[in-house]
């Protein structure tokens, strides 16, 4: 186990891997700079917010469940974390308030799915709604700024060649794979999402599972908004649009699936990464960004039809 | 006598899996009139000659006649226009749908070219079930019927389709003894019609009352066609399993010190005041027709549900099961009734299913410690013989014996203290049932309180060392060793005609 080879990896992550070299080949053939280790960085940097919801979105769809409610929590949490920052608090404070909301938005998900018996995809829709309406009421509609150079410069920085927001989701990835991988709670996760009522008479605590998937949700929600306000230096309440379309994306074309159950972090990752390297090569090739659209929802259906064809051989 | 063509022969019919070969030259001939079972272990075949059967699956060798003439199913709509039907052991209707829509799923009946035509296929689906069940509104939504009566709208599905051959796989895992009964009485009725009847099942007491021929098949191989008025059961028995079984007979006990207690338990109108108490080293059976309030009884004992009142105590010391997890830290556990709805994580390896309960005590630092949990899981997969021995495959590619196997291991190295089995070997083969029966006396030799919920009266006896007899919620009754016959279990089993009229419902 402490050496990882390529054919250690599962079958399914091999299909993706493969999905995201032929993406790779076929831009490198018709764009002389896409393989430029510049552009490279730029995929990885333009992917990592997505990466970092689709961590979160992928241990709760492994769990059964779905959030549609991240990108207005990123809101939520960018705005009251920046109008904290612009009055003087000290950065730090002012993240972890950021952190804080993100989680406590997450743990109110969490709780009204697994104690109030309610419908994941019902809760968050209302949730969407709701947490979008805190941040706008919050602000008025309008962006924080002022956001200090120091926090700026926490998330610009680069390491060893590497953006922050990129060493941060490299963290956060091995973080989650352990969770999943080695610890009661990634087991309990599958578990849940594989089959709840048995998972319930074995005595796994249900309730429990439901909620800390939703909290780490929602804590990765803010701290991907983190990264967009220092980036932007500036938190707009309608920050976060869309997200939730884009991590599922990310999720399912790395395997995961819907039903709960099933789904991987190295997989969302390289799903992630398959459509940050689809935006960037068709920008590169100048196609519109009409047509960037269809060619993302074309990937996603391809992903799910090579998943269903290839289903039974693993 | 003149000798009508067989209403469905198969010869050497071979099928194979990637890696398996499923069948291998396998025959059947079944006549018109005729109730021939179908029988072997898990994992004979059995399953993959009815799909062949009902066209799910198509042979790569061998040729099959139906009335003598050849005929190549694709598709079950094609074995269907055969005259071949299915009963499937897990009855395949839409609980949402009535009777009425679900005999005529599939194929319904227009009217305009689109519009269906509901009086005429109701009129017709009562006529039909009419002459099973009397008692069945074709109107009433599926999900509100018995068991039984569900059993009788898929029969009714088969004799609409005017099936010639129909299958039952299983037909009465989960009747009462009333109900099977009737589901003889009737399936003899279709067979004067001429219909003839493949019968598959696990319980040979009821082959040898309903069936006059049995083909047996054993590790995808036929093995025999025997008449079973000049066959023995241990006789039939050795050639499903390929060898003869013993049965050993376990020191009975008194027990020692009481380990579970319940007072006055109540829940809803399924169990009405129920106490009851086990000791250490005991097991005590639990007797019943089905809906006598068995499960929900061991469900209240394990924390599936809250009870509305009564007191529980484990070890003296009373106590409140909030969930399952509660009950088990308190040292109670549950193998339960349905393996694949309540048992199994069927995408997760042997080894997470058996993990599941007891990760926390595999941690350090929070981490899971692979390598010990994987030693701990192989040492009680070797205990109760599981087979294959392969603990990262996914559960649900393993066969039921095998799967409740490993839902038992889950409780072998757990330290609990009171083990709850609800019909621990339904729908599992008869070599994987002796293992299981092993496991639960040595279990109980260890010092472990066990309950065993079955609807086999065989089984109970075998197993426990005294018996509790529910009916209509309540306990009827308490038997020891030395008393039970099946006629004591059943004298106190049925409602009486005293009884409330609620309670009698499954008799009538």
């Amino acid at each position: 186990m402490t050496n990882v080879k390529l054919r250690d990896l599962p079958v399914r992550d091999m299909g993706t891997l493969f999905g995201l070299v032929l993406i790779f080949a076929t831009f490198a053939f018709v764009s002389p700079i896409f393989m430029e280790s510049r552009n490279l960085v730029n995929i990885l940097q333009q992917s990592s917010i997505n990466a970092c919801i689709a961590i979160g979105m992928t241990l709760i769809i492994i769990s059964g469940g779905i959030d549609l409610s991240v990108g207005p929590v990123a809101a939520l949490s960018a705005v009251i974390s920046a109008s904290m920052l612009a009055a003087g608090v000290p950065p730090w404070i002012g993240m972890l308030a950021g952190l804080a909301v993100g989680i406590s938005c997450g743990v109110v998900n969490g709780v009204l799915i697994a104690y109030g018996g309610l419908q994941p995809f019902i809760v968050t829709l209302g949730t969407l709604s709701i947490y979008r309406a805190l941040a706008l009421i919050y602000t008025g509609g309008n962006p924080v700024l002022n956001i200090p150079s120091e926090f700026r410069s926490w998330f610009g920085n680069s390491l060893a060649g590497l953006p922050m927001p990129v060493i941060i989701v490299c963290i956060v990835s091995a973080l989650a794979w352990v969770l999943l991988r080695k610890t009661p709670i990634g087991e309990y996760l599958l578990a849940v999402g594989g089959n709840e009522e048995a998972a319930r008479i074995a005595g796994v605590p249900v309730a429990l599972t439901k909620v800390t998937a939703y909290a780490i949700s929602g804590g990765l929600a803010s701290l991907a908004a983190m990264i967009v306000v220092a980036r932007l230096g500036a938190a707009e309440p309608i920050l976060g649009n869309l997200w939730e379309l884009e991590a599922i994306a990310a999720a399912a074309i790395g395997g995961a699936s819907l039903l709960g159950g099933k789904g991987g972090i190295v997989g969302t990752l390289l799903g992630a990464i398959i459509l940050g390297a689809m935006r960037n090569g068709l920008t590169l090739l100048n196609v519109q960004a009409f047509y960037q659209l269809l060619a993302t929802g074309l990937v996603i259906l391809l992903a799910m039809l090579v998943d269903r064809l290839t289903r039974g051989r693993a | 006598m003149p000798n009508p063509p067989p209403a469905l022969e198969l010869r050497g019919i071979s099928k194979q899996f990637p890696g398996v070969k499923a069948l291998s030259g396998v025959n059947l001939l079944v006549r018109p009139g005729e109730i021939h079972a179908l029988l072997g272990e898990n994992g004979a075949g059995k399953s993959t000659l009815l799909k062949i059967i009902s066209g799910v699956q198509q042979p790569d060798e061998g040729e099959m006649f139906i009335s003598g003439r050849p005929v190549k199913l694709v598709g079950t709509k094609a074995a269907r226009a055969a005259g071949i039907a299915m009963i499937h052991q897990e009855l395949q209707l839409i609980p949402e749908l009535n009777a009425a829509q679900n005999m005529f799923l599939g194929s319904p009946r227009v009217t305009c070219g689109v519009l269906l035509a509901h009086d005429a296929m109701q009129k017709r689906a009562s006529e039909v079930l009419h002459d099973l069940d009397p008692g069945i509104d074709v109107r009433t939504p599926v999900k509100y019927l018995s068991v039984a009566q569900r059993q009788m709208v898929e029969i009714a599905r088969a004799l609409l389709t005017d099936a010639r051959v129909i299958a039952m796989d299983e037909p009465t895992s989960s009747l009462t003894p009333s109900e099977f009964e009737k589901l003889v009485v009737l399936i003899r009725k279709l067979a004067e019609r001429g219909v003839a009847i493949i019968y598959v099942s696990h319980k040979l007491e009821e082959v040898f009352e309903l069936c006059g021929r049995a083909t047996v098949l054993r590790d995808g191989v036929w093995i025999d066609e025997l008449q079973l008025a000049n066959t023995t059961e241990p006789e039939l028995v050795a050639k499903m399993v390929g060898r003869e079984l013993v049965h050993n007979t376990r020191h009975r006990t008194a027990g020692g010190e009481i380990v579970l207690e319940a007072r006055g338990l109540q829940w809803k109108s399924r169990v009405r005041g129920v106490s009851l108490a086990v000791r250490r080293g005991e097991i005590l059976g639990i007797a019943g027709l089905v809906g006598a309030g068995r499960s929900e009884l061991v469900g209240l004992l394990a924390g599936l549900q809250r009870p509305d009142a009564g007191e529980i105590f484990v070890h003296g010391k009373a106590q409140q099961f909030a969930n399952p997890g509660s009950a088990i830290r308190a040292g109670i556990a549950l193998v339960p009734e349905e393996r694949k709805r309540e048992g199994i994580i069927p995408l997760m390896s042997i080894l997470s299913n058996v993990g599941l309960p007891t990760l926390n005590k595999a941690t350090r630092f929070g981490l899971i410690r692979h390598g010990a949990l994987r030693a701990r899981v192989h040492a009680d997969a070797v205990r109760v013989n599981m087979r294959p021995l392969a603990l990262s495959r996914p559960i649900r590619l393993f066969s039921g014996g095998n799967q409740q196997k490993a839902i038992i291991c889950r409780w072998l190295s757990s330290g609990i203290d009171v083990l709850i089995f609800d019909e621990p070997t339904r729908g599992i083969d008869i070599g994987a049932k002796e293992e299981i029966y092993k496991i639960i006396e040595e279990l109980a030799a260890e010092g472990c309180a066990i309950i065993v919920v079955s609807s086999e009266m065989r089984e109970v006896m075998y197993l426990s060392d005294r018996l509790l007899v529910m009916q209509g919620g309540k306990l009827a009754g308490e038997l020891s060793h030395q008393q039970y016959s099946e006629e004591a279990i059943m004298t106190l089993a049925i409602p009486r005609a005293d009884m409330a009229p609620a309670a009698s419902q499954e008799l009538s």
